[in-house]
């Protein structure tokens, strides 16, 4: 699914990944553990394509095409899905007008129809349903006075939306009560198969207790210095990232 | 003057009379440098102008707003809202002046000017003028001049959308309150363009 070799990536000049190595498989879950400042959303933000990160060295293939050449749309269309941290509040565009425009494009670029009015909203209704998101959110404007939890919601309806192949779920538990978590995990674990996979980056051990990955890496100093499975998020909670 | 509804880019005077009320919407599309030149009295009590405005310009086109709302009677009433988007080495102007004359009062006034610019060649100077010599009014003016988010532009590509939708659901939600009733295909097209 996803082979990252030797990825070094800068930001104003500055290094901030320092060689990562990373492969994930069809179906598997893997979490980045890491202390703040260890390059968790660089890591994120390059692979999702974001302008303002240089990659200086390396290469990530996805599905067995070459990522960083491809643009973030290009990306999404692959079955790319990054959940962001900090979600972005677009004024004036409809959740509606914007999941249309995000579904039939990816239709386009595989050579599909568009979806038919009525089929889109019936299937808008029903991942709304999906991740308990009340119906009249479809009107409103993406993310615009929305609560954090609400932010985070509307990322996993995305995503479910997308149904992309492999999803990065940046810091999405944080700043969420245990309700709101409770939601994006069983949002998560229901979009798990066999062929779909999924990074999970976080610096907490609370969405792991409800998405259970089979890999946990610990990134530092933008390399990741550690692999292992879940037993690695016992040690960081009991001893923190200076172990490593 | 009744209570009208002009759209078209309106150059001259208006007189506006007691509890009469005067529409103005104009749209400025590219292809041509403009004037819009512009000047309204509110001449008796009640009377209220509402003025709507929306330009699209690039190459080299230039385009200028001179609208002078003149409050002379009490009680009146006027509002301002000119949106436009600025590309290739546009020049934009907007001189927006309110004058409160000192027997009107219990004027609410209120200018507003947003600007876009889509290119580092593109110029937008925007200038809000207030003259007030009543002391009972309620006035505000607000001018800005910005570029399209970045972030926003990301955010719409991570999901496929592709760059240059992207931009053009940008700017037709910057443009939506504008954007006269029936017109808003047109407009995508117009945007799809610039």
């Amino acid at each position: 699914m996803l082979e990252i070799h030797n990825l070094h990536a800068s930001v104003e000049g500055k290094e901030i990944l320092k060689g990562v190595e990373l492969a994930i498989g069809p179906g598997e879950v893997h979490a980045i553990m890491g202390p703040n400042g260890a390059g968790k959303s660089t890591l994120a933000a390059v692979l999702t394509g974001k302008p303002g990160y240089e990659v200086t060295e390396g290469t990530v293939l996805f599905k067995g095409q070459d990522l960083l050449a491809m643009a973030p749309e290009e990306r999404a269309w692959a079955g790319l899905f990054l959940s962001f941290q900090y979600p972005v509040e677009i004024p004036g565009v409809t959740i509606t007008a914007f999941m249309k425009a995000a579904v039939n494009a990816r239709r386009k670029a595989a050579g599909e129809p568009e979806m038919k009015t009525g089929d889109f909203l019936k299937f808008m209704k029903q991942k709304m349903a999906f991740v308990q998101m009340k119906p009249e959110f479809a009107k409103r404007e993406v993310n615009v006075g929305f609560s954090g939890g609400e932010k985070k919601r509307n990322e996993i309806f995305q995503m479910a939306m997308l149904e992309p192949d492999l999803s990065i779920l940046d810091e999405t538990d944080s700043g969420l009560d245990v309700d709101a978590l409770k939601i994006v995990a069983d949002g998560v674990n229901a979009l798990r198969s066999p062929e779909k996979s999924a990074i999970i980056v976080t610096h907490y051990h609370k969405l792991l207790e409800y998405v259970q990955p089979d890999f946990v890496h610990v990134l530092k100093a933008g390399q990741i210095v550690r692999t292992g499975g879940r037993e690695l998020i016992e040690a960081i909670e009991s001893k923190g990232f200076d172990q490593f | 003057m009744g209570h009208g509804k002009y759209i078209a880019p309106p150059k001259g005077q208006y007189q506006v009379q007691a509890g009469e009320t005067l529409i103005l919407q104009f749209v400025v599309l590219p292809g041509e440098s403009r004037d819009i030149d512009v000047s309204i009295d509110l001449c008796g009590p009640g009377a209220e102008a509402h003025i709507k405005g929306l330009y699209l310009c690039g190459a080299d086109e230039k385009v200028n707003f001179r609208i002078v709302m003149h409050h002379k009677a009490p009680g009146c009433k006027s509002t301002q809202l000119v949106k436009g988007i600025a590309g290739g080495s546009a020049q934009v102007q907007f001189l927006g002046t309110i004058v409160v004359a000192p027997d009107a009062q219990q004027t609410e006034a209120y200018q507003e000017n947003h600007n876009i610019v889509l290119t580092p060649e593109a110029k937008v100077h925007t200038q809000p003028q207030l003259e007030i010599y009543a002391d009972d009014v309620k006035c505000s003016h607000g001018a800005t001049v910005g570029q399209l988010s970045a972030d926003e532009l990301f955010y719409m590509r991570s999901r496929g959308i592709p760059e240059a939708e992207a931009r053009t659901l940008q700017m037709l939600s910057f443009l939506s309150p504008v954007i006269p009733e029936g017109r808003e295909e047109e407009m995508e097209n117009v945007l799809r363009q610039l």
